[in-house]
C-alpha cells in the first residue's frame, strides 16, 4: 500500500453538501450553489453537471480514512480515476474483467490504457493484479477454445 | 375401503394443519455444505505474514489460494495487526462484542486483522440474544432504518408511483423496484423516483436489474442507488455468476464515479442453493463474501440470506446463522441491510421470529426490504412482510418501543400522497409524449390496494415509451425539468436535491441516507455511540409520540372516542 498524504479533511467536516458547499464543483466547473431550478430549467445545466468531479471523491477519499476506512477510501481513489472514462467504456472495461472474457494480453492493454491514456494509475494496478490471478486460476479467454 | 394406516390423534391433525407444516425443513449435510454454521469441515483459523504480505490464510498456503482468499488476503484484512488480532483468543473477541464497555471503535480495531475461519470462531460462540446485543452496538449508523419495494404483478407504473409514495410516506428511506418484464425497466423506474419523492422527499430509489443496465440507469439519473450487485463465497458460484471479486470491485468504483450509492449482496445459503458449496459450512462462505465486499471497499452490504433464505431456514440453527451474518457485516464496518426480504415461511409466527434479531438491536436497514404493494405484486417473489402487516408492524415498534423505521399514517395523508403521486407521474408522463396515464387510472390508483384494481395499460405503447426514455438519452435532469413545468415544484424540488448529492459524494459514505430536510446521515455524522443502558439510539422523544399512534387507540379523557 502507497502511503497517502495527511487527509486535511476530518470526519467533522461532513456532510460537505452542508458544511462545505464552497468546496464542491462540477466537473465542468460550476459551484454546487449553481445547480438550481432556475438553471434546470432554463436549460443552461446538462447531465454532465450532475456528475461527481474527482476533486470531490479525493475529499470524500480523506473522509473515509479519517473515518478509519482505507478500503472505501481506496474505492473513491479508484473512482475518481475513473470519473474520466466515458460510460460505454467504463462498462466495456467491467465487462473485459468478467471470467475468461479477456485474454492476458488484452488484461496487458486494458491495463496500459488505464495507466496512459486515463492517467488512472489505481485503477491499472487493479486490472494487473486480476490478470495475474486469472492466469493462475485458468480464468483468462481461450482465444482458440469454445468456438461452436 | 380399508385402511391400514394408524388412527391418528384429534391433536395431530390440529398440528398438521398448521402453517409451519407447509414449510420445509432438511436434515443437515455437512459434505456437500448444508450446514448453517458449525461443520467440521470448515477451516481452523490461522494467519501468517511474510514482508508484509500474507503468506498463509486459515490453513492454506498463498500458492493453493483461490481467488476469493487472494482477494481477502490483499485487499480485506488489514496485515499489519492481522497476526496479532487473529491470535486474540475468539472467547475474548465474542466478549468485547457485547461488552457495553468496550466501544464499537475498540472492537473495529480488532476485527480489521482477522480472517475469516477467525470471524466464523467468534460468532459460533454467541447464542442469538449475545448476536442481538452485538448488533446493537456494531450497527454503523446510529438511527436504524428500513427499505421498501414497489412493484407490481403487470410492471404498472401508476401502481409503482402511488406505492412508492405512500411507502415514503410511511417511514421507508430507501425504495427498490424490479420488473417481470424487463422491458418495462425505465418506466417502473422513472415512477418510483417520482413516487418516493411524493412520498417524503430524500428518499433514495433503486432498480434492481442485470448490472450493466443497472449502472445505466443509475448513470443517468433515473435511481439513486443499487444494491444487486451479487458476490458469492466459492470461487466456482462466483464465476458461474459471471464475475470475479476484481470485476464487482471495478463495478463499485464505477458506480462511486459517477456519485451513486451502491452496496453488494450475498447471503447464507446461495453456494450449496447453486450447487457449489465446496464442502463448506453456509456462514463461513458468506464470512468470504462479507470480507471480499470490505476489501472491495464498497460502502455496504445487503445479506441476510436474501432470495436463498429458504435454505438456511430449512437446517438447524440456520435463522441464528442469518442473524450472524447481518452481525459479521456490521463489526466488519460494512453498511447492512439485513434481508428479511423473500418470502420466508407459511407461519405468520415464524415470519416474526425470524425478524426480531434484527428489529430489536436496530440495523441499517431492518428489512432489504419489506414489501410496499400486497404481495402477490412482488416481482421479489414475495417479501417477508408486504402491506397488509402494516399495522402489525406499528403495533410490535409500539409494544416494544423499538423503531422498525415505520410509522401508521392517517387514511387522509395516504390518500393525498397516492392521488398526488399519480397526477404527477401523469403530468410528467404527458410532457415527456409517453403512453398517457388517464384520469381512470388517477382515479383507481388513489384508492387501490393491489395491481387487479387498476385499467389496464397498453403495454405494447408502454414497451415502446420504455424504450424511447432509453433512445432518446432521458436523463434525471428531464425528470425534474418536466415535473417543475408541469406545476409539481415541490416534487421537482427534492429530485433535483437527490440528483445534486451525487455532486457532493456524501452518500458514498458508509450507511448514507438522506433526511427529510435533505441531510446526509451516515456513520460519519450518525456514529452509533451505544455504551450500555441510556446511550445510543434511543426511541424517545417525538419520534416516539409518533409510534405511539395506531389506526385505533381509544383516548384517555374520552373511552368514547379514538385519538390518532
Amino acid at each position: 500500500m502507497s502511503a497517502q498524504p495527511p487527509p486535511e479533511l476530518t470526519a467533522a467536516d461532513y456532510p460537505l453538501s452542508i458544511k462545505h458547499p464552497e468546496l464542491l464543483r462540477t466537473p465542468t466547473g460550476k459551484p454546487i450553489t449553481a445547480l438550481t431550478m432556475d438553471a434546470v430549467v432554463s436549460g443552461e445545466l446538462s447531465a454532465e453537471d450532475l456528475r461527481i468531479a474527482p476533486e470531490t471523491l479525493q475529499l470524500q477519499a480523506q473522509l473515509a480514512d479519517a473515518s478509519g476506512r482505507p478500503q472505501l477510501a481506496a474505492n473513491f481513489r479508484r473512482a475518481a480515476e475513473m470519473t474520466a472514462i466515458p460510460d460505454t467504456e467504463v462498462l466495456a472495461m467491467y465487462n473485459a474483467l468478467r471470467p475468461r472474457a479477456a485474454t492476458a494480453a488484452q488484461l496487458g492493454e486494458l491495463a496500459d490504457r488505464l495507466g496512459g491514456t486515463y492517467g488512472a494509475p489505481v485503477c491499472a494496478a487493479l486490472v494487473r493484479e486480476a490478470a495475474e490471478v486469472y492466469a493462475r486460476r485458468d480464468l483468462l479467454a481461450r482465444p482458440t477454445a469454445d468456438v461452436g | 375401503m380399508t385402511s391400514t394406516k394408524p388412527r391418528t390423534s384429534t391433536r395431530t391433525e390440529v398440528l398438521e394443519s398448521r402453517p409451519v407444516n407447509l414449510d420445509g425443513f432438511v436434515e443437515e449435510w455437512p459434505e456437500k455444505g448444508l450446514v448453517a454454521m458449525e461443520s467440521d469441515f470448515d477451516p481452523a483459523p490461522s494467519v501468517r505474514v511474510e514482508d508484509g504480505r500474507i503468506v498463509e490464510l486459515d490453513g492454506k498456503a498463498r500458492a493453493d489460494f483461490d481467488f476469493m482468499d487472494t482477494f481477502i488476503a490483499n485487499h480485506a484484512i488489514d496485515v499489519a495487526s492481522a497476526e496479532e488480532c487473529t491470535a486474540i483468543p475468539s472467547v475474548d473477541i465474542a466478549r468485547m462484542l457485547i461488552d457495553p464497555g468496550v466501544s464499537r471503535g475498540q472492537v473495529l480495531a480488532v476485527t480489521r486483522g482477522l480472517t475469516p475461519a477467525k470471524i466464523l470462531d467468534v460468532v459460533k460462540l454467541m447464542n442469538v440474544v449475545e448476536i442481538m446485543q452485538a448488533m446493537q452496538k456494531m450497527r454503523a449508523r446510529r438511527t436504524p432504518a428500513n427499505q421498501g419495494h414497489s412493484t407490481s404483478a403487470r410492471d404498472n407504473p401508476v401502481q409503482v408511483a402511488v406505492d412508492a409514495a405512500e411507502g415514503a410516506l410511511r417511514g421507508f428511506a430507501e425504495l427498490e423496484t424490479t420488473l417481470g418484464v424487463v422491458r418495462y425497466a425505465p418506466l417502473v423506474a422513472i415512477a418510483l423516483q417520482v413516487g418516493g419523492q411524493v412520498g417524503r422527499g430524500g428518499v433514495l430509489t433503486q432498480c434492481a436489474l442485470e448490472e450493466a443496465t443497472e449502472l445505466e440507469l443509475g448513470m443517468r439519473g433515473i435511481t439513486a442507488y443499487a444494491e444487486t450487485i451479487s458476490i458469492y463465497g466459492t470461487e466456482s458460484v462466483f464465476v458461474d455468476g459471471d464475475d470475479t471479486p476484481w470485476s464487482k470491485a471495478f463495478l463499485a468504483s464505477a458506480y462511486a464515479s459517477r456519485g451513486i450509492k451502491m452496496r453488494f449482496t450475498s447471503g447464507t445459503g446461495s453456494e450449496v442453493q447453486m450447487g457449489n458449496a465446496e464442502g463448506k459450512s453456509m456462514l463461513y462462505l458468506e464470512i468470504r463474501c462479507i470480507l471480499m465486499a470490505k476489501g472491495a471497499g464498497v460502502q455496504g452490504l445487503q445479506n441476510g440470506s436474501i432470495s436463498c433464505i429458504g435454505v438456511p431456514g430449512a437446517v438447524p440453527g440456520g435463522i441464528r446463522a442469518v442473524a450472524a451474518e447481518n452481525l459479521v457485516a456490521s463489526m466488519v464496518d460494512l453498511e447492512c441491510a439485513s434481508g428479511n426480504d423473500q418470502s420466508f415461511s407459511h407461519s405468520s409466527m415464524r415470519r416474526t421470529a425470524r425478524l426480531m434479531p434484527q428489529l430489536l438491536p436496530g440495523t441499517d436497514f431492518v428489512c432489504s426490504g419489506y414489501s410496499a404493494v400486497p404481495n402477490a405484486d412482488n416481482m421479489f417473489a414475495g417479501s417477508n412482510f408486504d402491506t397488509e402487516d402494516y399495522d402489525d408492524w406499528n403495533t410490535i415498534q409500539r409494544d416494544l418501543q423499538v423503531d422498525g423505521g415505520l410509522r401508521h399514517v392517517r387514511e387522509a395523508e395516504v390518500l393525498q400522497v397516492r392521488n398526488k403521486a399519480a397526477r404527477a407521474l401523469q403530468a410528467l408522463f404527458a410532457h415527456l409524449d409517453l403512453p398517457p396515464i388517464t384520469d381512470d387510472e388517477v382515479e383507481a390508483a388513489t384508492y387501490a390496494d393491489s395491481s387487479n384494481d387498476y385499467p389496464l395499460r397498453d403495454v405494447l405503447s408502454d414497451l415502446k415509451g420504455a424504450q424511447s426514455v432509453m433512445e432518446r438519452g432521458i436523463t434525471g435532469l428531464d425528470l425534474v425539468r418536466g415535473l417543475e413545468t408541469t406545476g409539481f415544484h415541490d416534487v421537482a424540488e427534492s429530485l433535483l436535491s437527490v440528483l445534486r448529492q451525487r455532486v457532493s459524494g456524501d452518500l458514498l459514505q458508509t450507511s448514507a441516507v438522506l433526511t427529510a430536510d435533505f441531510t446526509p446521515l451516515s456513520a460519519i455524522n450518525d456514529v452509533n455511540d451505544y455504551a450500555g443502558p441510556g446511550t445510543g439510539y434511543r426511541l424517545a422523544g417525538e419520534r416516539w409520540e409518533e409510534l405511539k399512534k395506531l389506526r385505533h387507540v381509544t383516548s384517555a379523557t374520552n373511552p368514547e372516542t379514538e385519538v390518532g
